[in-house]
């Protein structure tokens, strides 16, 4: 059975002389199927927004000092830390996946007088960047550099 | 309220779309060794190292990579959990729901601003 | 000779001057192995209950008329073959629709929001007769043809999670029509467009579902019209911060 859609949905700013039955939501929004994607691609906001603040306090400490940073490395260790993080990982790589592939639509025919690239160039090029910079970073991170 | 976001709403979604797309890129290397590989000892936890980091991130380069780390996903977020309220019937509390979540992406972008600065 | 094979019509039913709520009627149709979801339709109308309402028009997928839910998912009816179905087949209307009658929906809501977009060549100044045509080239015509498919037959607006929770958001068909003008070589009214596109019923409404791509039996696309009209509202938006509007582009 359909949610209730809001009772002013698609009505008419000036109402007909009829009663009408009240609209009604998407049959399989939000648990079914193409929907249940989106409303996981959208909760993935929960996820980010906790990253920004958990490297904001990451951060913060390796400002405030040695043993302020060695505190945030030693949170990390703690199994829901991890748990968390493997969780935004996996969000993180959904959300990429998904964005990137929908992202050639986005372009515009045109940008002056030049053309984007075909869908799967734009696609591939925004997927071989995606790999690029993580195997960057992670080499950097991970102390393969500096 | 409503009509100070629908003015702002074009470098919101600027925000937003910086968000998913650079957030994502340098979200995803950071979670790989920050994240789970160091902690879990895939990784040498030395590579972590207080003075490591610090000299890393304290260079031009490194700065705004954490300061993209920090600030782009809040906007992602927010921008994301709004549209979420309103798809669960919030359509009209939207306008102090999303007033409420830019206002903690502000806060952080700015504490990001600081944070960064300070290294 | 075709197969006929009896289906069960599950239909939603609603007389807004007896029915409180909108109410099933189940139907049991000797349905022909090639008949459409419509075909099944006509049957009840025309052999089992004259009652029914619905719209319908061209047959053919062309008009846009005969839009509802078929199983949950809007499709149009005359482009429904009854082969891809179960032998319990429910059909309801368009989600996101105030209902009239039956399956017919309130359409009055979509049409304000069509005209508010202005769906038509803005210009400064008409040519004169004299000067001649407008000249397109064939480039030109590809930049926004795709967009001009659109049938109004707003599957889209029944798929959209979006529209369902914010009456004002203008909707898929409706700025994928505006956006159509924006990218026409003739029309000078890109700006005036971008400034409704992101007032009330703003294109940042959009959270890119998807859903209304999904379910567009043209191929219009309309997801990738409201996005690029996104950047398209951003970038006008920006030139108007530090550039004098002269008020047409």
């Amino acid at each position: 059975m359909a949610r209730a859609a809001h009772p002013q949905a698609m009505q008419p700013k000036k109402p007909g002389t009829t009663r009408t039955a009240p609209p009604k939501m998407p049959d399989g929004f939000p648990g079914k199927g193409r929907y249940r994607t989106y409303v996981a691609f959208e909760t993935t906001g929960l996820i980010y927004l906790l990253m920004g603040f958990i490297i904001l306090r990451a951060i913060w400490q390796l400002g405030a000092g040695e043993a302020g940073w060695n505190g945030v490395m030693d949170a990390y260790r703690n199994p829901i830390m991890i748990g968390f993080h493997v969780l935004a990982l996996v969000g993180v790589i959904f959300v990429g996946v998904r964005f990137f592939w929908l992202f050639p639509k986005a372009q515009p025919p045109r940008i002056g007088p030049v053309r984007p690239p075909p869908a799967a160039i734009l696609k591939g090029m925004l997927y071989s960047v995606w790999i690029g910079t993580t195997l960057v970073m992670t080499w950097v991170l991970a102390g393969g550099a500096f | 309220m409503k009509q100070l976001l629908i003015v702002l709403e074009p470098v919101i979604w600027f925000m937003f779309g910086q968000g998913i797309m650079i957030g994502t890129i340098l979200l995803t290397g950071w979670l790989i060794v920050v994240g789970v590989g160091v902690p879990m000892g895939l990784f040498p936890a030395d590579a972590l190292a207080y003075e490591r980091m610090h000299m890393l991130g304290s260079n031009v380069i490194g700065r705004v990579v954490l300061l993209g780390l920090i600030v782009l996903p809040l906007w992602k977020g927010a921008h994301h959990l709004r549209s979420l309220a309103v798809d669960f019937g919030g359509g009209d509390r939207d306008a102090i729901v999303g007033s409420l979540l830019y206002l903690i992406a502000i806060v952080g972008s700015l504490l990001g601003i600081v944070a960064v600065i300070r290294l | 000779m075709s197969d006929v094979q009896i289906k069960k019509f599950v239909v939603t039913r609603f007389d807004p001057d007896k029915d409180e709520v909108p109410r099933s009627d189940t139907f049991e149709v000797p349905c022909q192995s090639d008949w459409m979801v419509l075909d099944a339709l006509n049957f009840i109308k025309d052999q089992l209950d004259g009652s029914l309402s619905y719209r319908w028009s061209c047959r053919m997928a062309v008009c846009g008329s005969c839009g509802m839910n078929v199983d949950g998912a809007p499709t149009l009816t005359c482009k429904s073959p009854l082969s891809s179905y179960g032998d319990t087949v429910e059909v309801t209307p368009l989600s996101n629709f105030p209902v009239i009658r039956d399956l017919v929906v309130e359409l009055d809501g979509f049409m304000e929001k069509l005209k508010a977009v202005k769906p038509w060549i803005i210009r400064a100044k008409e040519k004169a007769v004299e000067e001649g045509p407008y000249r397109q080239s064939p480039e030109e015509l590809e930049d926004f043809k795709q967009f001009s498919l659109c049938i109004n037959c707003m599957l889209c607006y029944a798929a959209c999670p979006v529209v369902g929770n914010e009456p004002d958001f203008i909707g898929p068909a409706a700025i994928a029509l505006g956006y159509r003008y924006n990218l026409d070589s003739r029309d000078e009214g890109a700006s005036e467009r971008n400034a409704i596109f992101r007032g009330e019923g703003s294109v940042y409404s959009c959270s890119f579902a998807n859903e209304c791509s999904e379910v567009c039996p043209e191929n219009v696309d309309p997801a990738a019209a409201i996005n690029q009209a996104k950047l398209s509202g951003l970038v006008d938006w920006a030139a108007s911060l530090v550039l004098p509007r002269g008020g047409k582009d």
